[in-house]
């Protein structure tokens, strides 16, 4: 079997297929699946305090896709502390931590709070988050705000840090280069697009929040997109995700340029989807004739 | 919890109402799985999630039937189903009713499709010693469901064209020790303000139904919102928002 570890500057990792935030629960919850071949875990999103989330409904399957709208729904910093760090201490698998928060200064005290507990390997942040102190626009939608967000994290921690950046921008490499700028260690391309279903009975969204996150194979070749673009922006590692479904789909985005993927709405299909997208790299390089995935030649012009 | 590729055995449908009844081999789940818990199915070539289903009998030769009215992609795909055709079963998921003997009698109320987790409730009950009093209601006595198990059966109809004319919830006897249902969520609220202490299993929109997206959430009167497929679907009435739970479920893939 190739060598399938990644080398991701200050973490390295077993395998290059991860677990993508709000997926895969706190890693608890997912049964079948072999663990020892998840690349990593991100947990779902965390804040600084507990929140309820949304009223349902909160998904609408769609062509090749599904919307949510679960509205960050969880326990707060505390509890997830008290309850999965010291489960995650016990596991090979590295697991970060999802961060969200209102202000910079939220996701900088969530680092602050989580960095040093053991269970916890760094931290993936979410920057499709609305600045409540700033009228509420998107953190990840301007490259200043995307900037002040890993800044106030990296201050806090040693720790890898991720930023998981939005595809709902002009252009991804402008967010990508300014939160390497500020210190971000990785990206991960691309999070949720953001989509809305219309139930013809009720003559109103499918969703009670009336607008969701699209994912699965429906924005495939749209993240490809964004993925590489990202990747061809930075010289940092990106991470791929956006409907991979099986191991053909982790190697687009592996080939457009990403260290490694993260596979997300598969998992609810087939519990075993990062295995299986596993072993499929795996054999794909042993029949490429492929020592390693390191060895795979990228398709990644520098402009 | 299993996770099998298993053949159709059994495809019948009840009666002229247009409901559907599939059987699959799946022995691990047949064995294993208790009143009130579900499989999630996966249909390929077909929509991208998994769809649910309340298990509506399990046999000792490892055969699981599940029922349901074909109305979206899933449900007609599922209806097209042909013996020795296969699909993906993931189960037996969800937290089941559970039954007391001190009860010394259980109702179980269902209404159309409701029926669903009814004969293994009335398996599980008769198991636990109790008189199982069925109640089961329709729009018409079209509607009706002729396949029934316990030791008394009432009927209701809305229109009044068979049985007790008025609702299931209307027509339960007096004196029974416990009450279970299954029905439109509508009904179990009807069901909630007259035994608060009942068992309901509640039908939700699911993605995974193994608890990880938080997709089939449940709103409770504390505020907080519960996952169908993993706390649920059987909740202690009395513990829903009602008013918060979306009525009926409809949906097709466009």
């Amino acid at each position: 079997m190739p060598d399938l570890g990644v080398d991701l500057g200050n973490l390295k990792l077993g395998g290059p297929v991860l677990a993508a935030s709000g997926t895969f629960g706190y890693g608890t919850d997912v049964p079948l699946l072999d663990r020892a071949k998840v690349g990593a875990i991100v947990s779902k999103g965390i804040f600084l305090r507990p929140r309820p989330g949304n009223a349902p409904v909160r998904i609408a399957e769609t062509p090749s896709g599904m919307l949510n709208a679960i509205g960050l729904q969880g326990p707060g910093v505390e509890a997830l502390i008290r309850d999965y760090c010291p489960l995650w201490a016990q596991w090979e698998v590295p697991v970060l931590v999802n961060l969200n928060g209102e202000s910079a200064d939220e996701y900088g005290e969530l680092a602050a709070r989580l960095d040093g507990v053991p269970g916890v390997a760094g931290f993936e942040i979410n920057i499709s988050c609305p600045n409540v102190e700033q009228g509420g626009i998107y953190f990840g939608n301007d490259p200043r705000a995307a900037a002040e967000v890993t800044a106030a994290v990296r201050r806090r921690t040693q720790l890898p840090v991720w930023v998981k950046l939005t595809p709902m921008v002009p252009d991804i490499g402008v967010i990508a280069r300014a939160c390497v700028g500020a210190g971000a260690d990785a990206l991960c391309a691309v999070n949720t697009f953001v989509g809305m279903a219309i139930d013809l009975r009720e003559r109103r969204p499918r969703l009670a929040f009336k607008t969701g996150g699209l994912s699965g194979p429906a924005i495939r070749p749209l993240a490809v997109h964004l993925a590489h673009q990202a990747a061809r922006a930075v010289s940092i590692p990106v991470i791929g995700i956006g409907g991979i479904m099986c191991a053909e789909d982790a190697l687009e985005f592996l080939i457009a340029g990403c260290a490694a993927v993260q596979v997300g709405t598969a998992t609810f299909v087939d519990p075993r989807a990062i295995a299986r997208v596993h072993d499929g790299i795996g054999e794909y390089l042993e029949r490429s004739g492929l020592a390693t995935l390191a060895g795979l030649p990228r398709y990644l012009p520098r402009d | 919890m299993h996770e099998l590729t298993a053949e159709v055995v059994s495809v019948r449908q009840r009666g002229e109402h247009g409901f559907w009844v599939t059987g699959f081999a799946a022995a691990e789940v047949a064995e294993s799985v208790r009143a009130g818990q579900f499989v999630n199915i996966l249909l390929r070539p077909g929509p991208l999630l998994r769809r649910p289903f309340s298990v509506y009998t399990a046999s000792a030769e490892g055969v699981v039937e599940v029922i349901y009215k074909p109305v979206g992609e899933g449900t007609e795909l599922l209806a097209s189903l042909r013996i020795g055709d296969r699909a993906s079963l993931l189960g037996p998921l969800g937290r089941p009713f559970s039954f007391d003997s001190a009860w010394g009698s259980v109702a179980l109320v269902s209404g159309g499709l409701g029926v669903a987790p009814m004969p293994l409730a009335a398996r599980d009950a008769k198991a636990a010693g109790l008189r199982v009093v069925w109640v089961h209601g329709a729009r018409t006595s079209g509607e009706l469901q002729s396949e029934w198990s316990g030791d008394e059966l009432v009927e209701a109809t809305d229109d009044g064209s068979a049985g007790f004319h008025g609702t299931a919830v209307a027509a339960v006897p007096s004196g029974v020790g416990a009450v279970l249902a299954c029905g439109p969520n509508r009904m179990l609220a009807a069901v909630a303000e007259r035994w608060p202490e009942a068992q309901v299993a509640v039908e939700t929109y699911m993605g995974c139904g193994t608890g990880v997206c938080l997709g089939c959430a449940v709103p409770k009167l504390d505020g907080a919102y519960d996952r169908a497929c993993k706390e649920g679907p059987v909740y202690r009435a009395a513990e829903v928002d009602w008013a918060a739970l979306p009525s009926q479920l409809h949906y097709a893939v466009a």
